[in-house]
C-alpha cells in the first residue's frame, strides 16, 4: 500500500535518519515596475484623468492593429467599414469601427457624491450638526461592500469615450463582457436615438511575451560571460490568506505549514518540499490590519466615543507578531516573497508598496538591509502588489485578488479565471482602477498596462484553486493560476518551475469528533 | 544517550504533568533528528499502551492522496453555474484554441488525525506515502489547535542557536543560500512590554528559591543575550553615563534585553516623579531595597535575582541600565519623526499615577498550558489601565480608556539548556504575571 520509507511508526532501535536535503538557489530577479517614487516625489494633486488618456494613448494602437485585420475585408450590404478616429465623429447609420474606453454607467456602483450626500444629510437630520461632521471628516470609511453592482433591473448602460466625448453603446449581452476601463475597438452603426449598435468588438490582446531566460541571457552576453549550464529548476510554492488573527483557531494548520516547508514532517515528502526555492505570499497574511475600517467598524467607531488622532489603545500586534515568528522559522531554509493584500497594513491604493520591514523584527534579519538595495534575492523579499519579477528565467505577475474581486462585480455569471485571461488580453492589469479601484494617479506611463506578457499569472485569496493556459495570437502561452485562501481551504500552490506543472498540496486536520 | 533520555522526558512531559508533546518538540528538546524523535513517540507510545491500554494519546500525520470526492477542488472547468466569459460573440474573432484539456491537478494531502479517526481517515486515502505519529498526549484531544503550544513552546524555549545551522540537528531542509545579518535593537523591540510584565515578583519568589538559583539564571540569561542581541553591544555613553564607570559586558548586554520602551519613557519625564517613588515602591521589593540601600529610580522589581547575591553586580547593573536609558531617550527625542508616539506614551502612562485611575493586570492564561504550575504556559497578561487622554485636535477633552495589551509570554531567552531544569523554569513561573504594570508604574 504505501513504500516503506514513509512509514515511521516503529520503535527502537532508531534507523538512522536520512541524509539532509538542501535547496537549490532560486534564480530570482525582481521587476521593480509596481514601485511608487518615494516621499515627496509622491504627487496624489493629479486628476485620475489622465490615467484614462494615457491608457488610450498607449493602447490605441495595439486595439486598431488588430481591428485593421478583423476588419478591413468587412463588408455589411455592400458598405465597407471604416475606421473613425473619434467617438463624436460617427455619423449615423454609417458602418464603422472606432477605439474608445469603456465605461460603464450602473446604479449600484459606488459613487462618492452620492456617499457624501447621504452622510451630509443623515448629519442635518440629527442635528448634532458640528460634532458629527467634524466625526466623519476623520476617517476614511470603505465604499460599502457589495457583491456585485450589476443593478437587478439591467438598466446598466454601457459608453464608449475617449478624448472627444462618449458614445452610448448598445448590443445585445455587451454588458457582462466589458468593465469599465478596458480599451476596446467596436464596429456598428449609430442608430436613430443615437445610441452606437456593435455588430463586434476588438482588444489588444497579449502582449509580446519574453523568452524564458531572456533578460539573463542578454545580461550574460553583454558581460561576454560564457552561458553556463543552469541548474534544473526547483518548484514556486504560492500561499495566499494566512488571514491571522492572532487567536488559537489558526495555530495547527500554519504549523502544519511551517513544518511542511522545512521538511520536517512526513516522511517522503521532506525531499519533495526540498525541491520548493521559493515560497510566494500572495496577500492578506492577517486577517483585519487594513488601516481603511469598514463601513460597520466605522459606525461603531463613530457611535462609541469621539477619539481623535490615532488611538493606539485598539491596536493588537499579535497577529502581525505571529506572521513575522512564522516568516522567522521558515526563512533560515527558504526565501520568500511577500505581497500586501487588502488586509494587510500597507497602503491601500494601487499598486500596494510592500510592507514596512518594522513590522517584521525577527525576519528582516533575513532582509538585505532596506538602505542598501530594495529587494533581496535570497530571504525575505517584501514586494509590492501587483508585483512583477523573472523567477527561474519565467516572466510573473501576481496580485493579491483585489483587481480581480472588483472587475467580477461588473460582470455576472464569469469565472474568476476568465476575467483573469481577459485582462491579460485586454493588457489591463486593474482596469477598473481608479473608478471603483483605489489607486494611484499615475501621471505620465501607468504600470497597470501590461507591457510584456507574464508566463505564469497569479490572483491570490480566490475561493477555491484553479488553474489553465491561455494561448496568444503569437504563440504566446501563459499559466493563469487562482490562488486560494489558505485559512479556508488549506491549500498551497506549486508550478513547478521546469514545465510549469500545477500540483497543490492540502494541509488539513480532522475535527475531533466528540 | 539521548535514546535513553527520551522515557524519561516523556513519561515525564505527557504523564506526569499532562502536557502534549509533537514530535518536533521532542527533536528539539533531545537534539535529535525529527524522524529519531517521530520513532522514539511510537516506541514510548507503544510501550505505554502495552502496559495500560488509553493511558497515552496519539495523533497521527497521513501524507497521501485523498480519494477524488476531495479532488474537485484541484479541478478545473466542471462548475455549472458560471458561463464561461470566452463564450460571448464578441470573442469569437479570437485566434485561440478552445478549451484546453485540462489534466487533474495533482493534489498532495497532509491530514493530522486523532488515532480516533485514524482508520476512519485511512480509508478516505487511495495512497499513503507517510504516516507517522505527530503528537502524544494524556487524553483525547478535543481541539488540535491546542497542539500550537509545542511550537509556541519551541520557539520561545529552543530559539537559541543560529537558525541557520538547525538541520544539522533536526534534519530540515538546508539552504546554503540564505545569509541572516544581525539586526540592531530588533529583539529588544520584540518585547518591550512583555519584560514589563514578566518581571513581577522575580525578585522576591527568588530570594525564596535559595541562593543556587539566582547565579545559574544570570549567567544562562546573560549569555543568551549576548547571543541574540550582539548587534547592540556598542553603547555611546550618553551625557550621564559618563560619569559613571563602566561594567561587565554581559551585564550590558542582559540589559540589552532589558532595554524597554517604557523605561525610556518613564525617564523621559521630569524628575519630579522620582520623589515619589521610593516611598511606592517600598511595599513590593522591600527585599530588595534593604540589600542595596539608596537604590534610584529603577524600580528594582526589574531587577535580576542575582541581585541579592551580588551587590557590585548589580549596582553595575543599575549603571548601565541608567546608561541604557540615557541612550533610549536621546534616540526617542531624536525621533522627530514620529513626534505623536512620545507624547501619546507618556501621557497614558501620566495618567493611572497622577489621577486615580485604576490599573488592573488581568491575567488570564490561555487554556491548556497552566496545569502543574512548574512548566510555563502560554500566559496572556492582559493589562487594563484606564487612561487619562487628551488630545491636542479639537476639542480638549479628557475621557477613559480601557488600554489592554494582550501579549504572547515570551520566555526570556534562556533556551541555552534544554528544559532539564524544571525548577528553574518554577521559578520563574512563580514569578510571572502579577505586579507586573505596578512595578512598571513606580518607575514611571
Amino acid at each position: 500500500m504505501a513504500s516503506s520509507d514513509g512509514i515511521l511508526l516503529k520503535g527502537a532501535p532508531f534507523e538512522d535518519a536520512a541524509a539532509v536535503s538542501s535547496r537549490n538557489a532560486s534564480a530570482y530577479r525582481p521587476l521593480h515596475t509596481f514601485e511608487l517614487p518615494k516621499g515627496s516625489e509622491k504627487h496624489y494633486a493629479h486628476q485620475f484623468a489622465d490615467m484614462y488618456f494615457v491608457r488610450l494613448a498607449q493602447l490605441k494602437e495595439a486595439v486598431k492593429q488588430k481591428a485593421h485585420e478583423a476588419w478591413d475585408a468587412f463588408e455589411l450590404a455592400g458598405d465597407k467599414a471604416k475606421y473613425v478616429e473619434r467617438v463624436l465623429d460617427v455619423r449615423q447609420g454609417e458602418l464603422c469601427w472606432v477605439v474608445g474606453t469603456v465605461y460603464m454607467e450602473m446604479a449600484m456602483k459606488p459613487n462618492v457624491l452620492d456617499d457624501i450626500s447621504k452622510e451630509v444629510h443623515k448629519t442635518l437630520l440629527r442635528l448634532s450638526v458640528h460634532a458629527q461632521l467634524t466625526a466623519t471628516q476623520h476617517w476614511i470609511a470603505a465604499p460599502p461592500p457589495r457583491q456585485t453592482y450589476v443593478s437587478p433591473s439591467g438598466t446598466d448602460d454601457m459608453m464608449l469615450e475617449d478624448e472627444s466625448g462618449r458614445l452610448r453603446v448598445a448590443g445585445n449581452s455587451l454588458n457582462s463582457h466589458y468593465v469599465t476601463g478596458c480599451i476596446l475597438a467596436a464596429l456598428g452603426t449609430e442608430q436613430a436615438d443615437g445610441s452606437f449598435q456593435v455588430i463586434a468588438t476588438q482588444y489588444a490582446d497579449l502582449p509580446r511575451q519574453p523568452q524564458r531566460w531572456e533578460t539573463e541571457d542578454a545580461s550574460l552576453t553583454l558581460a561576454k560571460d560564457p552561458m553556463s549550464k543552469r541548474e534544473k529548476a526547483g518548484k514556486l510554492a504560492i500561499v495566499s490568506g494566512l488571514d491571522l488573527t492572532g487567536k488559537e483557531e489558526d495555530n495547527v494548520a500554519l504549523d502544519l505549514l511551517v513544518e511542511y516547508l522545512s521538511g520536517e514532517a512526513g516522511g517522503p515528502d521532506q525531499t519533495s518540499a526540498s525541491s520548493i526555492t521559493r515560497l510566494v505570499i500572495a496577500g492578506n497574511s492577517l486577517s483585519n490590519a487594513s488601516p481603511i475600517l469598514s463601513r460597520e467598524e466605522f459606525d461603531v467607531r463613530k457611535g462609541a466615543k469621539r477619539n481623535y488622532g490615532y488611538d493606539s489603545s485598539s491596536y493588537n500586534a499579535t497577529p502581525a507578531e505571529k506572521f513575522d515568528a512564522f516568516l522567522s522559522e521558515i526563512l533560515p531554509a527558504l526565501p520568500v516573497s511577500v505581497l500586501p493584500g487588502e488586509q494587510d497594513p500597507a497602503n491601500v491604493a494601487l499598486p500596494q508598496q510592500p510592507l514596512h520591514p518594522a513590522l517584521f523584527p525577527l525576519s528582516r534579519a533575513y532582509q538585505d538591509p532596506p538602505a542598501l538595495s530594495s529587494e533581496t534575492l535570497e530571504g525575505l523579499d517584501l514586494v509590492t502588489n501587483p508585483w512583477e519579477a523573472d523567477v527561474e528565467g519565467w516572466r510573473i505577475l501576481g496580485t493579491a485578488g483585489q483587481t480581480l474581486d472588483d472587475l467580477l462585480k461588473y460582470v455576472e455569471g464569469v469565472r474568476p479565471l476568465d476575467a483573469m485571461e481577459m485582462m491579460l488580453r485586454w493588457r489591463c492589469i486593474a482596469p477598473t482602477a481608479p473608478d471603483t479601484l483605489w489607486c494611484y494617479p499615475f501621471q505620465d506611463d501607468d504600470p497597470l498596462i501590461l507591457k510584456e506578457c507574464p508566463h505564469i499569472y497569479f490572483a491570490g485569496n480566490r475561493e477555491k484553486f484553479q488553474a489553465k493556459f491561455v494561448q496568444g495570437p503569437a504563440g504566446q502561452q501563459t499559466l493563469i493560476v487562482g490562488v486560494p485562501k489558505f485559512s479556508k481551504t488549506g491549500q498551497v500552490v506549486l508550478v513547478d518551475m521546469e514545465t510549469l506543472e500545477v500540483e497543490t498540496v492540502k494541509l488539513a486536520y480532522v475535527k475531533p469528533r466528540p | 544517550m539521548a535514546e535513553e533520555r527520551y522515557r524519561e522526558y516523556l513519561a515525564e512531559r505527557v504523564l506526569a504533568e499532562g502536557q502534549p508533546i509533537t514530535y518536533r518538540l521532542l527533536s528539539r528538546a533531545l537534539q535529535v533528528h525529527v524522524n529519531i524523535a517521530k520513532q522514539m513517540l511510537y516506541d514510548f507510545h507503544a510501550e505505554q499502551t502495552k502496559k495500560q491500554p488509553k493511558s497515552v494519546h496519539a495523533t497521527y500525520l497521513l501524507t497521501g492522496k485523498e480519494r477524488s470526492s476531495e479532488h474537485s477542488n484541484g479541478d478545473i472547468g466542471h462548475d455549472g453555474d458560471d458561463t464561461a466569459m470566452r463564450s460571448s460573440p464578441f470573442m469569437s474573432s479570437l485566434p485561440e484554441p478552445e478549451n484546453t484539456p485540462e489534466s487533474p491537478v495533482r493534489t498532495t494531502s497532509i491530514v493530522l488525525v486523532r488515532e480516533e479517526e485514524l482508520e476512519k481517515t485511512k480509508i478516505e486515502f487511495e495512497d499513503i506515502t507517510s504516516i507517522h505519529i505527530y503528537s502524544l498526549q494524556p487524553g483525547p484531544i478535543e481541539n488540535m489547535n491546542l497542539l500550537a503550544v509545542c511550537n509556541q513552546e519551541i520557539a520561545s524555549n529552543h530559539a537559541s542557536g543560529d537558525p541557520l545551522e538547525r538541520w544539522r540537528d533536526y534534519g530540515s531542509i538546508q539552504n546554503r543560500y540564505i545569509k541572516r545579518r544581525t539586526t540592531r535593537y530588533a529583539p529588544a523591540m520584540a518585547k518591550p512590554a512583555t519584560k514589563a510584565t514578566a518581571k513581577p515578583t522575580a525578585a522576591v519568589s527568588a530570594a525564596k528559591e535559595g541562593s543556587k538559583q539566582a547565579p545559574t539564571v544570570t549567567l544562562r540569561r546573560g549569555s543568551t543575550s549576548e547571543e541574540s542581541k550582539s548587534g547592540r553591544s556598542t553603547p555611546q555613553p550618553g551625557p550621564t553615563a559618563s560619569l559613571k564607570r563602566s561594567d561587565s559586558e554581559t551585564k550590558t548586554k542582559k540589559d540589552a534585553s532589558v532595554g524597554n520602551l517604557f523605561k525610556s519613557f518613564a525617564k523621559a519625564k521630569p524628575k519630579a516623579k522620582e520623589a515619589e517613588k521610593p516611598k511606592e515602591e517600598d511595599g513590593l521589593i522591600i527585599a530588595t531595597e534593604a540589600m542595596e540601600g539608596m537604590s534610584e529610580d529603577e524600580g528594582d522589581a526589574d531587577d535580576e535575582p542575582a541581585v541579592k547575591f551580588d551587590e557590585e553586580k548589580a549596582a553595575a547593573a543599575r549603571k548601565a541600565r541608567e546608561e541604557r536609558e540615557q541612550k533610549l531617550q536621546e534616540m526617542m527625542e531624536a525621533d522627530v519623526e514620529m513626534p505623536d508616539a512620545p507624547t501619546e506614551g507618556t501621557g497614558s502612562q501620566d495618567a493611572p499615577i497622577d489621577k486615580e485611575t485604576s490599573s488592573q493586570p488581568a491575567e488570564s492564561e490561555a487554556t491548556v498550558t497552566v496545569q502543574g504550575g512548574r512548566r510555563r504556559g502560554k500566559r496572556r497578561v492582559l493589562k487594563k489601565k484606564k487612561v487619562k487622554d487628551e488630545d491636542g485636535y479639537l476639542v480638549t477633552k479628557e475621557e477613559a480608556v480601557w488600554e489592554s495589551f494582550s501579549e504572547d509570554e515570551p520566555e526570556p531567552k534562556k533556551a541555552k539548556l534544554t528544559p532539564k531544569p524544571t525548577a528553574a523554569k518554577g521559578k520563574k513561573t512563580g514569578g510571572k504575571g502579577q505586579g507586573s504594570i505596578a512595578s512598571f508604574f513606580k518607575k514611571a
